[in-house]
């Protein structure tokens, strides 16, 4: 029955935090345990004092200092320096500038209304079809769930208690091998339609985009290169981050206004509030799923499906797939991941860094597909496109990816090397 | 006249929330100060934490009011006009229904009529209702639990407040436009 109360409120547009608390209160009741409900509030609080979540703030602060700070129309600047010239260049460089983008954002809603924005106007004003221009923006902004720091990395590294910083590094080479291969989708679809060739940047040009976007580029690199040299946590990274955005933005830049901090504040705690709140409910909701023992149970079926772990994690990415057709990345990752890790990690014996990526890389499609797919509806909104016509456009993005999907699920190693 | 107190009480949990997330910035660059310099304040990353845990439960309350939780509307969107304004108050009530359990669940962990039973004695407290709230400290803060606990009512009796106004104010909002639909048929 409570799987009946839990699906009735989900598809009732019930807030999906109170769907898992609703749901547990009604577990709870049904299952007669009621000396639970004496700590149920105790049990919110304590689902979230976890110092790892402090990155989710933290991250989501350095976006938004580097929104305003006018960051982003210097990464595209030093992003034309290096690819401008390509047939297809503002292509590229769209790309490109979602990649730096991704190793400062940890949000691919963010990022991907951040550069519809910036990008879109700019290939459609050079000869780009809006559709196209729509669909390579949103599916840059898959970047960023994937290439460090990410906001699903921190909360699956929390959930799957693993160490978050590790689970950036393993990011790292999915991440580079989605963006070669949206560089080469972009190369491909430029054979069959007449991309428009930009110029190269002169010498001088070149140099001041360069120097202009130096500053920048110290973001990310006090983001990994903190975690890689284990100088710093990542929660820390995230503050020297948020600092050196707010330094940048106010001294160098100048496009920061301090009149505008208050704002950017708020906007932190309401955004990683939606998200740490989903955490503290999810926390209640784990009662439900220990106490019915669902990964046993579920695990007792997979395991009479195959035993062999690739086909396992096929089955894991279909399931996901639809999963993230009708939930939000997150909820689901908060849902889903307490679920599969134990049944991957102790049925399968697959790697949690491995597990780990797949899932978010999965769940973050979702954004992009409808009926659900909020980046997808961020990028109609922003550009005017029709979300189906940028759908249409997406379908290679999304092959590539699904690819990258089998291919990381077959070899663990492109997770586990740099760990 | 609902409505309105419970916007203002949305901005304040705002601005508190708000304040928090500077806060928590704050004491984490002191930290990565403190720490490079070998002299880490003890106390900074749990006070950091319990500043984040206020900032959610602060925002969370507000967002009750602003409606802007995450939610699958998928379906629900699918509904005629009238259907859709008859959703949207079963969702209020519903999320109200959560509000009115979470002032009791808040009520029975901190047992205010047992505290006051026992004369304020945490000890005769204790022994008579095994309720330990009141005797578990902070780790390194040096404060009793109980204090930075606290949230959890604030939080929902914040909760409740938003939700009582949206039921009122969505439900006079469905009267209004079956009003209207009857006049215009």
């Amino acid at each position: 029955m409570t799987g009946v109360v839990f699906l009735v409120l989900l598809f009732g547009a019930v807030p999906i935090s109170l769907v898992l608390a609703l749901s547990a209160v009604w577990y709870i009741h049904e299952s007669g345990n009621t000396v639970l409900y004496e700590s149920f509030a105790q049990q919110m609080f304590s689902g979230i004092e976890n110092y790892g979540l402090l990155a989710i703030p933290l991250f989501m602060l350095t976006g938004e200092l580097m929104n305003e700070g006018g960051m982003t129309g210097r990464l595209v600047q030093a992003a034309r320096v290096f690819v401008g010239g390509f047939r297809g260049g503002l292509a590229y460089i769209n790309l490109l500038a979602n990649m730096f983008m991704a190793a400062i954002i940890g949000s691919a809603a963010s990022q991907i209304a951040v550069m519809s924005r910036a990008m879109v106007p700019a290939m459609e004003k050079e000869g780009y079809s809006r559709d196209f221009a729509a669909a390579t923006t949103a599916a840059g902004g898959l970047l960023s769930p994937i290439i460090p720091p990410s906001m699903l990395f921190v909360i699956y590294g929390v959930l799957a208690q693993i160490p978050i910083g590790d689970m950036f590094l393993a990011g790292i080479i999915p991440g580079l091998l989605l963006s070669a291969a949206f560089f080469l989708i972009v190369m491909l679809v430029g054979l069959t339609q007449d991309f428009p060739k930009s110029a190269w940047m002169g010498r001088s040009d070149a140099l001041a985009a360069l120097r202009d976007c130096l500053p920048a580029a110290l973001i990310p690199l006090a983001i990994v290169g903190g975690i890689l040299f284990g100088v710093a946590t990542p929660t820390e990274s995230a503050a020297v981050a948020s600092l050196v955005a707010f330094v940048i933005g106010t001294v160098v830049y100048k496009d920061l206004k301090l009149s505008r901090l208050g704002q950017l504040f708020v906007r932190t705690a309401k955004n990683s509030s939606l998200v740490i709140f989903l955490i503290a409910t999810a926390n209640v909701f784990g009662w439900v799923i220990i106490y019915e023992a669902i990964p046993q149970k579920l695990a007792a079926q997979i395991t009479t499906i195959t035993s062999d772990p690739f086909v396992f994690l096929l089955i894991v990415n279909c399931a996901l797939f639809f999963i993230g057709m009708v939930l939000d990345g997150i909820a689901a990752l908060i849902l889903i991941a307490p679920i599969l890790l134990p049944i991957a990690q102790t049925n399968y014996n697959i790697d949690p860094f491995q597990f780990g990526v797949i899932i978010c890389l999965n769940l973050v499609l979702g954004l992009l597909t409808p009926p659900v797919g909020a980046g997808l509806y961020i990028t109609s909104a922003m550009t005017g496109s029709k979300p189906m016509a940028i759908v249409r456009q997406l379908y290679p993005f999304l092959a590539a990816v699904a690819l990258i999907l089998v291919l990381l699920s077959w070899l663990p190693a492109l997770t586990t090397v740099l760990i | 006249m609902l409505y309105r107190f419970s916007a203002w009480w949305a901005r304040c949990e705002v601005a508190l929330a708000a304040f928090c997330a500077m806060l928590v910035t704050l004491l984490i660059l002191v930290n990565v100060v403190t720490r490079a310099a070998n002299s880490a304040i003890f106390w900074i990353d749990e006070a950091a934490i319990y500043t984040m845990i206020w900032m959610t439960f602060l925002a969370a309350s507000a967002a009750v009011h602003h409606k802007s939780s995450v939610s699958v509307s998928i379906l629900v969107d699918l509904l005629p006009r009238n259907g859709l304004s008859i959703a949207h108050f079963l969702v209020d009530l519903v999320v109200l229904a959560f509000a009115a359990m979470n002032i009791w669940f808040c009520w029975i962990w901190f047992n205010p009529t047992g505290l006051w039973a026992s004369g304020f004695d945490v000890e005769v407290f204790q022994g008579e209702t095994f309720n330990f709230i009141y005797a578990e400290p902070t780790n390194t803060l040096g404060i009793g639990k109980a204090w930075v606990w606290l949230i959890m009512p604030i939080f929902a009796l914040g909760f409740c407040l938003h939700a009582i106004s949206n039921v009122a104010h969505s439900s006079s909002g469905l009267f209004f436009s079956r009003d209207a639909g009857n006049g215009l048929s």
